[in-house]
């Protein structure tokens, strides 16, 4: 009884007094990370853009496929994982009643972990020596130290797993019976996910670092890729979980309403995690020595994962229109008049969810066998993945940090910054619509993505596509704007905003919500059926590709 | 009754010619897939049977001994790579698997299920376990085809699928072994 009175008092003091400052400060350095490492990687993005439209050439000591891999790594491995990780432990510390002194000690040294890893990483990507993509699969092999890096970034991402397991199952034990906080279910989630899903490629790295080390003299290619696709499959749905995390809870309180059901959002969770690792041939359907029949049982799984996503889309826009009939909208399309749009934290997150209708439909045509043999590594790929992760995702974190950073820094939102964020979001929208359709369209001709600017002797066809590629310039250019707009928010809003108390935005379910069922608390079961569905889908393909394996391959350094 | 009618219809589609082909052409499929979802489908319809024929259930399966007995027994025939070469062969061992597994593993699996203590239930997990795995090791190592009817790669795909199952059973018993619901659902429910 002691203990739950002490948890409930620092709950209540949580709420009054807003997070304390040792909570606080990881986030904030957390957030610091993923926006300096957005700033450089927009500086790389941007470069690469300007050369691959023959606009500037990149000098021999720095050369696009080095731009190209540290653009890729700083993007999606330490902005995602790092704004991810910082997000949640803030939901953790609000949620819960502040993090306990041994989860503050592991998210500290998860963080030292990855900053060691990171920091191994870049220098020899800086040195020429690890320009494998930041897809880094055989048969291209960096310097053993690159992957050494890659173990570190693992461990401390692990470790901020179990931090976050830790402090939920103390809650649960002081809060026996009740259900978790909804976005601390989803922080369970995606740290559920991040676990079993980099498994994978902790177990690639360990085969690659004796390969790149010379002490086997030969890999299984094969299995290398399926192990790192177990996983980049995997990463994408943690970016688009987290996402969807702001959009069922935080977004229905911005625009003044109720969230939708509690149920629906736990089972919209528990799809998410176990669906979808099984997924990952997606990636490989053009890859040789997978069976047909394998690659099409990943193909449905990728495509069940749409299922939620559907479920998804219906809440949101049906929290919408009933907020805005509430607020005395009326028509058919008018209703949508009620919403603020003048509000960047509402904003942003919503032009993220319209760009997953056009980002989502690209990905079921990427999981297509023939329509992939189209568009298979030309530039519509990337196209694809600038519209998902690049905007989906990455607008929903920039509208995010709106509310995140000034509660964390114990600051508020100015009218000027939030009129800075709208235009951020509008330059942002524009920039993309100029380069995610410019690199969608030129794909589709054909233009091959992952080269460095080349006419191919000036080939008619090749010449053809740059006009395209200076329309993906343009909108390189209006997004690097738009970073240094968002830097500087998050900047100013972190140290320089007007001290003031800022809410953590928790919408409440409706009042007739049905009750939860208390199974979506039993994570050892969910977790046990993921894992029977991984071994359903990896079990054949890799018992073929180790039992039938080719020669296998040395390492090739083709830079 | 939903239930009875899913299960009934999932048996109707199990049996459909072209999907039974299909299932039954690849090894792993065919014992990992294809049986267990006919279980499935008898476990389904047996909450008909138990409301219908309650005595019967009573009389013969009081403390779920017998029931889980006889599940085991169609269980472990059907792990025999020698069943599975008589189902592909033989008409009549095929009408049989479509029989025996929903409603003699299907139906006594739900009523036994509810009337074990979880002593037993988890003497059931282990001993399942236990087999999955001698049955995965013998699929993997033995130097010969099992089966007529599948290639050796088959066969080791099966044993593959033996094991990680095995595994995914163990981590289940771990977890209940070390956590507690206790703990973590004790006033609510």
């Amino acid at each position: 009884m002691e203990t739950a009175r002490n948890i409930s008092f620092t709950e209540k003091a949580n709420k009054v007094l807003g997070i304390s400052p040792k909570d606080a400060i990881i986030s904030k350095s957390y957030l610091l990370v993923a926006f300096a490492a957005l700033l450089i990687g927009g500086v790389l993005g941007l470069l690469q853009g300007l050369n691959r439209a023959g606009l500037f050439n990149l000098p021999t000591w720095f050369n696009y496929y080095q731009v190209l891999t540290a653009h890729g790594l700083l993007l999606v491995l330490v902005l995602t994982a790092f704004f991810t990780i910082g997000y949640f432990y803030a939901v953790l510390s609000h949620n819960l009643g502040g993090l306990l002194p041994k989860v503050r000690k592991m998210a500290w040294i998860g963080f030292g972990m990855k900053i060691f890893g990171f920091v191994l990483a870049v220098i020899p990507i800086l040195l020429n020596q690890a320009t494998v993509m930041y897809t880094f699969y055989p048969p291209m092999a960096a310097s053993p130290i690159f992957y050494i890096g890659l173990v570190f970034i693992v461990l401390g991402v692990w470790m901020c797993a179990f931090g976050c397991f830790t402090q939920v199952a103390n809650w649960r034990k002081n809060n026996k019976g009740q259900h978790v906080p909804i976005l601390s279910y989803f922080a369970t989630g995606v740290f559920v996910l991040l676990f079993f899903g980099s498994i994978p490629v902790a177990i690639e790295v360990f085969m690659i670092i004796p390969w790149a080390l010379g002490w086997v003299e030969t890999i299984n290619v094969l299995v290398a890729r399926t192990l790192f696709w177990a996983f980049g499959h995997t990463l994408v749905n943690i970016w688009y979980l987290t996402a969807v995390s702001a959009w069922y809870v935080v977004v229905p309180k911005l625009i003044g309403g109720r969230r939708f059901s509690d149920m629906l959002t736990r089972v919209v969770i528990i799809m998410l995690v176990v669906l979808n690792i099984p997924g990952g041939f997606h990636h490989q359907i053009i890859d040789p020595g997978i069976a047909e029949s394998v690659k099409f049982l990943h193909v449905f799984m990728s495509l069940a994962i749409g299922f939620p996503s559907l479920m998804t889309a219906y809440a949101m826009f049906s929290v919408f229109e009933k907020t805005a009939r509430k607020k005395g909208g009326k028509g058919v399309f008018s209703w949508f008049n009620k919403l603020p749009w003048g509000d960047v934290r509402f904003l942003a997150p919503m032009i993220a969810m319209i760009a997953f209708i056009p980002g989502g439909a690209g990905g079921i045509v990427q999981s297509t066998n023939q329509l992939n043999q189209v568009v298979h590594n030309t530039m519509w790929v990337v196209g694809h993945f600038h519209l998902t992760v690049g905007t989906t995702v990455v607008l929903t974190f920039f509208g995010i940090s709106y509310w995140l950073v000034p509660f964390l820094s114990k600051r508020v939102l100015t009218p000027a910054i939030n009129k800075l964020g709208v235009i951020q979001t509008i330059i942002w929208t524009t920039g993309m619509i100029f380069m995610a359709g410019a690199m969608h369209w030129v794909g589709l001709l054909g233009s091959p993505r992952r080269t460095s600017y080349t006419t191919y002797f000036d080939n008619a066809t090749a010449l053809s596509w740059d006009p395209y590629l200076f329309f993906l310039a343009i909108g390189g250019t209006l997004l690097m704007v738009g970073i240094i707009l968002q830097v500087y928010a998050v900047v100013y809003l972190m140290f320089f905003a007007p001290k003031g108390e800022t809410e953590f935005p928790i919408a409440e379910v409706e009042n007739h919500a049905t009750k939860t069922p208390y199974w979506t608390e039993k994570w050892g079961r969910i977790i046990v059926i993921m894992l029977l569905l991984i071994a359903m889908a990896y079990v054949i393909p890799l018992v073929e590709m180790i039992i039938n394996a080719p020669p296998g391959s040395p390492p090739f350094q083709t830079w | 009754m939903n239930q009875f009618l899913f299960g009934f219809l999932l048996l109707v589609f199990l049996a459909l010619p072209p999907v039974a082909n299909l299932l039954e052409s690849i090894m792993i499929v065919h014992m990992h897939m294809q049986m267990p979802l006919l279980v499935i489908a008898g476990f389904l319809m047996a909450y008909y049977f138990q409301k219908k024929y309650p005595a019967f259930f009573e009389k013969w399966n009081q403390r779920g001994y017998p029931g889980i007995l006889l599940f085991s027994i169609i269980m472990i025939y059907w792990m025999l790579p020698r069943a599975m070469d008589d189902a592909l062969t033989s008409q009549t061992v095929e009408i049989f698997k479509y029989i025996s597994l929903p409603f003699l593993a299907g139906v006594p699996l739900r009523d036994s299920w509810a009337k074990l203590t979880s002593f037993l239930k988890n003497i059931v997990i282990i001993s399942f376990t236990i087999m999955f795995i001698m049955m995965g090791l013998l699929y993997i190592a033995w130097p010969e085809q099992l089966c007529n009817n599948y290639l050796m790669i088959e066969q080791i795909t099966l044993g593959w699928g033996f094991i990680t199952m095995a595994a995914c059973m163990v981590i289940y018993l771990v977890y209940n072994v070390l956590i507690d619901p206790m703990q973590y659902e004790g006033l609510a429910e």
